[in-house]
């Protein structure tokens, strides 16, 4: 527990120790992640910078329990995930976490409004529940008018709003976004990143997203800078 | 319910796929069931043709008849036995017969022929041997001093309808049977064989020819279809007196026929297995291209919280799918088809119709209705498309988040 600047006590979501990953390559063994400690407070809105290759990507996976790590272990709200069951961390992920990826984060087949309800059919939420959450999101990222197009009719930046409401849908407590803007024009990566500030600040979700886009680093509150997977530089903004 | 709906959805991805693979199935169901229909078509309408007209598909006969085809094997039959024997389901007709081999002949030419006394009415009602006529008139009573003869021996022995047949044989207890007989009709048969063997006589006459009154060499007992055999000659066994009486089936009398048909029919199944296997091949190819364009999108419904045995579902969901469009349409078409031929047999003209006929083999394609035609292809599409899924459902279960998400 730690004190935040409003004086109540915010409770640790994301502790990793020791965090290492180790890939096989074909001459050497490639460190890709080196020993890496992170804590990271309940509504935190934390990036993720350095280089390409820094390893940015895989500590999320690793965070999020898609990788596994050849050392180190992860705690997410108080659950140690690198010790869970394959099944075990898909339903740890399906109630805790939301994901957003670079691209092709849709579900192609599903309409945006299928796609937002997809994670809370998974849990087994009642149609009504659903339905009145799916309207609340579509209306929190702006896409009411396109609740029924498929991505394909979709722009990138809209086909983004919809990942991160479907990340949001099953109200987690985490969100894990790997380099969300990517892919995005300017217009586009600013409103997306006005959004996760916003959600960030009225639902007290935690935000980690790996990125190098100057433009997010700008809006996070804490930037945490990885090379050549070690952490060399951890920096809280005002 | 998701799962389903998405299996479905991932279908109209690629149209034009999903309709090439559904449609090489709809055509190797239609294929395979017009070759076995017409395959067991022909089996069906080869034993109908020599059976109907000779023993039944079921005979009963005296023990050791069937080893010494003697007229001294002859049989009373009680009116009681024959209704009990007609009354039992799946029987259509159980008609008294006498045979026996005799010495045919006509204009100076002499045969052995395969000489029967049968009821004219009721051959006439159950095996509508009217039907086979090609010359002549159908005796007009049972009693009617006449002959039918198969149009090969009538050719042989060189006897037209109205001539005189003579036959010469040996009657009961070694009497000496000799007879003369109006030729009245000759019939062409179904079974070349008995084309050129076959002398018809009505009963009472036969009797009396072979010294025999009231007495019979056999009942041939028809049966409703080939499916019956084995459970109506089961329930007839339990009426039979097993200690004078014998009942063979027609497996059990022409045993060569039945093995001829076991080995031939072995050919087609190697046959309708390959097509399968063919068409296996291409739809295998189809699930796994469309498994493995899918990866990444895979690996982000793992990470969004998705079992990957979910995942499974949903393809063999899809696989099914497609077996199921290709082979519900080609059981429908092909059974609009093979009722159609069944109305209306195809006969066989030019240099296959003589090999058919060497081969003893009625020159007609006649397909058959068997329901389990249908039902079993119905089983090998579903079997096909379960078993071929199996190779990219162990894909999807090896595969890595983290990998899948980069692919």
């Amino acid at each position: 527990m730690e004190t935040t600047e409003a004086g109540t006590q915010a409770a640790t979501v994301i502790d990793a120790h020791e965090l290492s990953k180790i890939y096989n390559g074909r001459q050497v063994p490639v460190k890709a992640i080196d020993g890496v400690h992170l804590h990271i407070e309940e509504g935190e809105f934390t990036a993720i910078v350095g280089p390409s290759g820094s390893g940015k990507s895989t500590l999320l996976h690793l965070i999020g329990g898609l990788d596994v790590p050849s050392s180190g272990n992860v705690v997410l709200a108080g659950t140690e995930i690198t010790k869970l069951s394959e099944n075990k961390l898909i339903d740890f992920r399906l109630h805790h976490i939301g994901f957003v990826f670079q691209a092709y984060n849709l579900v192609p087949v599903l309409t945006a409004r299928e796609n937002i309800g997809f994670v809370m059919q998974l849990q087994g939420i009642a149609k009504d529940v659903r339905e009145k959450r799916v309207q609340e999101l579509l209306a929190q990222v702006g896409l009411t008018d396109k609740a029924d197009c498929k991505p394909a009719k979709l722009s990138g930046g809209q086909q983004q709003r919809v990942a991160v409401a479907r990340a949001l849908a099953s109200r987690p407590r985490i969100v894990l976004a790997d380099e969300p803007t990517a892919n995005l024009d300017s217009v586009n990566a600013g409103n997306l990143l006005d959004l996760m500030a916003r959600l960030n600040r009225e639902e007290h979700i935690t935000f980690l997203f790996s990125t190098h886009d100057p433009r997010v680093i700008e809006k996070a509150r804490r930037v945490i800078t990885l090379v050549d997977g070690r952490v060399v530089s951890d920096q809280h903004h005002a | 319910m998701l799962l389903i709906r998405m299996a479905w959805l991932n279908l109209w991805r690629n149209r034009r796929r999903t309709l090439i693979a559904g449609g090489s199935v709809f055509f190797a169901v239609i294929l395979a069931i017009v070759m076995r229909s017409a395959t067991l078509g022909i089996y069906d309408n080869l034993i109908h043709n020599f059976v109907t007209y000779s023993s039944g598909y079921i005979e009963v006969h005296q023990k050791g008849f069937h080893e010494d085809a003697s007229v001294d094997l002859s049989m009373e039959v009680h009116s009681e036995l024959l209704l009990q024997l007609r009354k039992q389901p799946g029987v259509t007709a159980v008609q008294p017969r006498i045979q026996s081999f005799v010495l045919a002949s006509g204009s100076g030419q002499a045969k052995g022929a395969l000489f029967m006394g049968v009821i004219p009415s009721l051959e006439k009602k159950y095996t509508h041997l009217d039907r086979k006529l090609c010359a002549g008139t159908y005796p007009e009573s049972d009693s009617e001093r006449v002959a039918l003869l198969g149009v090969d021996l009538a050719s042989r022995l060189k006897l037209k309808v109205g001539d005189t047949l003579v036959v010469i044989g040996q009657g009961y207890r070694a009497s000496t049977a000799a007879g003369k007989y109006r030729v009245c009709g000759l019939l062409q048969l179904g079974s070349p064989e008995l084309n050129q063997r076959i002398v018809y006589l009505p009963l009472c006459h036969a009797q009396a020819l072979l010294s025999t009154p009231d007495m019979v060499t056999s009942l041939a007992v028809q049966i409703s279809g080939p499916a019956q055999l084995e459970p109506v000659a089961r329930r007839l066994r339990t009426l039979l007196d097993t200690a004078q009486l014998e009942l063979m089936t027609w497996k059990e009398l022409y045993p060569e026929l039945d093995q001829f048909i076991t080995a031939d029919s072995g050919g087609h199944i190697i046959m309708s297995g390959v097509l399968y296997l063919i068409i296996s091949f291409g739809l295998l190819g189809t699930l796994l291209m469309m498994a493995r364009e899918r990866t990444h999108e895979f690996g982000i419904i793992i990470a969004l919280g998705l079992r990957k045995e979910n995942i499974a579902i949903m393809l063999l969901c899809e696989s099914l799918f497609i077996s199921l469009m290709g082979g519900a349409a080609g059981i429908t078409s092909g059974w609009l088809l093979v009722r159609w031929f069944h109305a209306n047999p195809i006969p066989i003209t030019g240099k296959l119709k003589g090999m058919y006929l060497s081969y003893g083999i009625e020159p007609v394609i006649a397909v058959s209705n068997r329901p389990d035609v249908f039902y079993v292809q119905a089983i090998v599409v579903l079997l096909i498309s379960l078993m071929l899924v199996i190779v990219p459902i162990v894909r999807v279960l090896q595969l890595e988040p983290v990998k899948a998400l980069n692919s």
